[in-house]
Formats: C-alpha cells, structure tokens, sequence
C-alpha cells in the first residue's frame, strides 16, 4: 500500500493567487469607493479577513490532513476541515481513471486524478507528477 | 431472421427543428388567415414575409436531412442507430447487453400512430454525454422490436402480479404530491409553449386560476384561497397522472427478465433484466407506513428515467405481509431476512445522535419564522394574513419532524445472506419525507464515505454514505451511527476506513 498526500507547492500557488487577487480587489474598491469611507473599510476588511483565513489557516488544514492510500485492490482517502470524510473505494468497482494536469505542474502539483466508478467518484487533489504517474500505473495494473 | 431497416417516425421531424420555428410559423399562419383570397393579397403577403417563409424552409430542410438519415436497424441480437451523412455515427447494442428496453405511448403519439423506444445499457456510466437510445417510431415497428427483444430472453414463466385497482387508486393518492403535480404542470406548459402563443397561454391559465381563487375566496381569505388552489390543483394532477400511468399495471418475472406492463390512455411496456438490476428499494412515507404498505422500487439503468410521471416501481403497492414473499417471488436472491418489517440491524443510531434526525425539521422550521419577522416588519399591516401564512408553511416542518423521530427507530445497516454466499447489505434511512429499505448486493457497493462534523467528532459519531452502482450518483446516507462501531463493521466487510 502507497501512501500519497497532496504537494506543498500547490499550497503555495493557491496561497500567491489568493494574495494576488486580494491586491486586485483591494485595488478596484479603493479606487471605486474613496468616496464610501465606511463600506470600503468594510469590503477591505472582508477580502483580507478571507484571504487570511483560507491561506493561513484552512488550505494548510486541508493540505496536511488529506492523506490518500492505494493499493492495487483498495483506494482510501481522508480529508476535510470541518467536515472529516474517510473515503473508500474497490479498484474492482472503477469503471476509469482520468487525470488532470496544468500547465507547470510539475513545479506546481496543480494535478488531479479523477476514479470513476458506476454510480460514485473519487478526486484525488493536488498530487505531484510522479505521484500521478505512479497512481496510472497502478490503474493500469490492478487485477 | 433477417435484418428489418426501419425509418423513424415522421412525427420526430418536428423534434429537429428549433423553437424559432413555432414562433416564425404561428405569426404567419395567423397572418395568412386574415387576409383576402385575392391575388393581390397574396403578393402583399409575401412582400411582407418572404424572408421568413425562407427562414421556415430552411429549417425544416434542415429537419428533414436529419430525419432522412436517421437508419434503424434491428435483427434477433442487435440493434444498430446510423446517424448523419456527412458526420455519421453508428450505435450496435446487442439484446444481452441492454438493462432496459421501454416502449411508451402516450395520447398525443398514439393519435399519430407512433411510440417512444427507449434503450438503457450500464455502458451510458462511462460517458455521461453519451444519451440512451431514444426512438420514436411507428407502433408497428416499436412492436416488432420489443418482440424481438423479449424473444432473445428465456421463456419460462416464474411469476405473475396485477395489483387490484381500488389498491392502485390508493397508492396513486399516497404517492401523488404537490410538488409533482407543479412538475407536471410546468413541463405542460413547457410543451405547449414551443407550439402555442406564450401571451395566450398565459392569459387562459391566469383566467382560470383567478376564476376558481375569486370563488374559493367568497368563503376564505383571498391569499389562503390562492395558495390552497394552487396546491389543490397540483395535488389533482399529480393523482391523475399517476392514477394514468399505473392503471392496468401488471409484473411478469422470467428467469432473466421482468416484464412490466401498464397505462390506461397510454401505453407503456418495459423489460428489464434481472442480472442488472443494481438495488431494490423499498420506499413508503408517513401514511403508508402507518397504512403498513409499501412499495417496491428497482435501480435499473434506463428504467424510470423515460417520463414524467414514470418512476422506478416494480410492485405499486404491497402490504407488509405481501412485501416478503413479493420480493422472494421477484428477487429470489435476495435473503428473505433483508426486508423484513424488524429486521435486525447490525448498526443502529446511538441516543447520543439523536438530536442529528432533527437538523432538517429544524432548518425548515426557521425558514417561515424567519420570513415572518421580516414580512412583518416591512407590512406590519398584514399581520394576521402573514401569521396564517406562517402557520400553513410550519406544517411540512411538524411533518418531517414526526417522520424523523420515527426514522431514529427504523435507521440502521445490515449484513444478510453470509451463510447462503450471497452477501447482501441493507440500508433503512429516512430521505426528506420518505422512508427507504434498500437491499443491494455487497459487490455493488462502489464506495463508502464516513463523514463527521466538528460536533460529530465532539460526541464520536458519524454519518455513513454509501454509493451504489448505478446510471447516475446513487448514495443512501445512514445518519447517527458510532463512528467506532461504524469502522469496525465496515473493515469487517472489506472496507478498511482506519487511518491511525
């Protein structure tokens, strides 16, 4: 059995778009609101609120308690923050297997495998490249 | 026996053109009509509407190539779609692949002479893009492919049912709802608008409601009138098209095949093969369970997804007495034990988790209490209309709360048939309004999800969702479960869900 977690370097990414588009924002309101002194203080005070809260607290959360593990018969994942879900799946009941990889993700582990099944899904998020090759293979070989 | 080419009904023309085309015609129709049987006239008219009449040929050119290219072929073990010219595509489905064959004929085909076939194979979970076989066809030659099919199945007869009309009027008024009735309006409405004015259907349907609400409203408040109207109406056409659907309804079980036949104006046939029958569910809601019948559902790709009015039903209704020997006589693999009215459970909800059944009913009764203070403080002088509104829209949430707190006692897994070989897994759970026994075979089980809140996590429990082979997503959502015995119970049946 294999064990996988999802890439730090996805967390970065998302982290540096997040922080990126709170700039944006911050950008628009303040040159569209100057004259709405309170509801532009408020806006801002939501956008950075939220993007502190997803990249300093809940995306770390989510990165470090997603732990997914395959076998050649046996898929299982756990993740959540609020919500803790323990997936499983048979190999036997996968119908196939898609993947999904960016632009740059080796550097990025922006890279995703999606196990489909007659009736149910599994995504298994933010995996590096090798990992996702590796987990093709195993698809590949499984009885 | 040798191949029959078939050609779609004509009727199906009318379903490749655009909904332009019933706007563009209905105009000029009207137009022609009102004007003077002159030549003159005439040239004035198509001055004025020769761009469109070009519009209307080349749509239904457009139509008609498509219609023309559609081939239908079909022998003893296969039938084949081509369709297109110059991007042509070419579905082969063989007799012992198909999940469910059903023919249907409703009023409006019947009175044209045609059917609606259509075709359901487990391969549509592959690609959710790719759409069952849906044909419409002359009768003749929707016969004589349901016979081909049906003579490609054994013949040995097992079992045969034809539930009792007073029993099928009861199950048409229990399982009738508002809601559906709405459904079926709308879809009406939908139907109609690609062919009628939208101006004049408006105004006939609104001419009618406020008829009946001015008379209704003489007796009581005018907004009470108006919301029980609309219900009642809903209601009503929901039990006709459901009292329509199953009337003559009849089940024949062979050793591969079930066979269901049923409708009063319309006609419907299915077959469905029994090997691919993915999980049994035995639904009832508050009143039948009290009333103590029930009726039985099947997960079969393609079956119930045909209509409006259709559902999965394989037996309408049956007493909890019937229920079992129904099931063996259906579905003999399936353990006796799994549908029994007590079965035992092998996990239970925990009293701990009780106050998780009430989440729902909760939700449902703030939404009107909530929209209550805000009506009332916006129109402070409609308190007592508000205040009635209120009180009717609290009784679906008095209603769910009394099916949870029966749903505490009925939820639960089990394990049967370990002895026999045959490993069944039955879930009883309660969904919205309706209580659920839904026996499946433990290979069918695709995947299990073990999901815990914050406050979940707090007490140790847990909620369990289990994903079921079928068509589309099929999960059945057991709730209040230990989440240590949960664990224990599935990794004793091959799901190993431990991570530390």
């Amino acid at each position: 059995m294999r064990k996988y977690q999802p890439k730090r370097a996805a967390l970065i990414v998302i982290d540096v778009a997040i922080v990126v588009l709170a700039i944006l924002l911050t950008i628009i309101v303040v040159g569209y609101l100057s004259n709405y002194r309170i509801i532009m203080t408020l806006l801002l005070c939501l956008f950075w609120l939220a993007a502190i809260l997803f990249s300093a607290v809940l995306l770390p959360a989510y990165f470090s308690r997603t732990v997914i593990y395959i076998s050649p018969t046996d898929i299982s994942m756990k993740t959540g923050i609020v919500y803790v879900k323990r997936h499983h799946m048979k190999a036997d009941a996968i119908q196939y297997a898609s993947t999904i990889t960016t632009f740059l993700s080796k550097y990025t582990g922006l890279n995703f495998v999606i196990l489909r099944a007659m009736g149910g899904t599994m995504v298994l998020p933010f995996l590096g490249l090798n990992d996702v090759r590796e987990i093709e293979e195993l698809m590949r070989a499984k009885p | 026996m040798t191949e029959r080419t078939v050609k779609q009904h004509p009727l199906k023309l009318f379903s490749y053109t655009t909904h332009y085309f019933w706007l563009l015609i209905i105009p000029l129709v009207r137009s022609l009509y009102s004007i003077s049987l002159d030549v003159d006239s005439l040239r004035v008219w198509l001055m004025g509407t020769w761009m469109d009449l070009l519009v209307i040929g080349a749509i239904l050119i457009f139509a008609w190539r498509r219609w023309e290219h559609v081939y239908v072929r079909f022998d003893d073990k296969r039938i084949s779609v081509t369709k297109g010219k110059i991007y042509s595509t070419c579905d082969v489905i063989y007799y012992d692949t198909i999940s469910s064959l059903s023919v249907n004929q409703s009023l409006f085909l019947k009175l044209f002479g045609a059917c609606t076939v259509t075709i359901g194979t487990n391969a549509e979970a592959i690609s959710r893009a790719q759409d069952d076989i849906s044909l419409t066809l002359r009768k003749s030659d929707a016969d004589r492919l349901y016979a081909r099919v049906k003579k490609s199945r054994a013949k040995s007869l097992r079992y045969s049912v034809t539930p009792n009309k007073v029993r099928l009027i009861l199950y048409s008024f229990i399982s009738s709802s508002t809601l559906s009735g709405t459904v079926v309006i709308l879809a009406f409405l939908y139907e109609t608008s690609r062919m009628f004015d939208r101006e004049v259907e408006a105004q006939l349907i609104m001419d009618t409601l406020s008829d009946v609400v001015n008379r209704v409203a003489t007796f009581v408040p005018p907004v009470v009138a108006g919301v029980s109207v609309v219900i009642i109406i809903g209601w009503a056409v929901s039990f006709m098209t459901n009292i329509f659907y199953f009337w003559n309804y009849s089940l024949t079980r062979c050793s591969d095949s079930l066979y269901i036949k049923s409708g009063l104006i319309e006609r419907n046939r299915h077959i469905l093969s029994l090997d691919r029958i993915n999980s049994v569910d035995l639904r009832q809601n508050l009143i039948s369970k009290l009333l103590r019948i029930s009726s039985l559902h099947c997960d079969c790709a393609g079956y119930g997804e045909t209509g409006r009015a259709e559902t999965s039903v394989v037996m309408p209704i049956a007493t909890e007495r019937e229920v079992n020997s129904t099931v063996v006589e259906i579905f003999p693999n399936i353990p006796t034990e799994s549908v029994y009215h007590k079965p035992k459970l092998d996990l239970k909800p925990t009293y701990q988790s009780y106050w998780m059944f009430y989440y729902a009913p909760l939700a449902l009764a703030l939404l009107p209490l909530t929209a209550f203070f805000i009506l009332f403080v916006i129109f402070p002088s409609w308190r007592s209309v508000i205040r009635v509104g209120v009180i009717v829209a609290e009784v679906p949430a008095i209603w769910l709360t009394i099916v949870k707190t029966l749903a505490i006692f009925k939820t639960g897994i089990a394990v049967n048939g370990v002895d026999e070989g045959d490993v069944y897994i039955t879930m009883r759970y309660s969904s919205f309004y309706t209580f659920h026994t839904v026996v499946v075979p433990k290979d069918r089980i695709v995947k299990v999800m073990i999901k815990q809140t914050y406050l979940q996590h707090l007490t140790g429990n847990c909620s369990a969702v289990i994903y079921t082979a079928s068509r589309g997503t099929s999960k059945h959502v057991i709730t209040g479960l230990r989440l240590n015995r949960t664990l224990g119970f599935f990794e004793k049946n091959g799901v190993d869900l431990y991570f530390e």
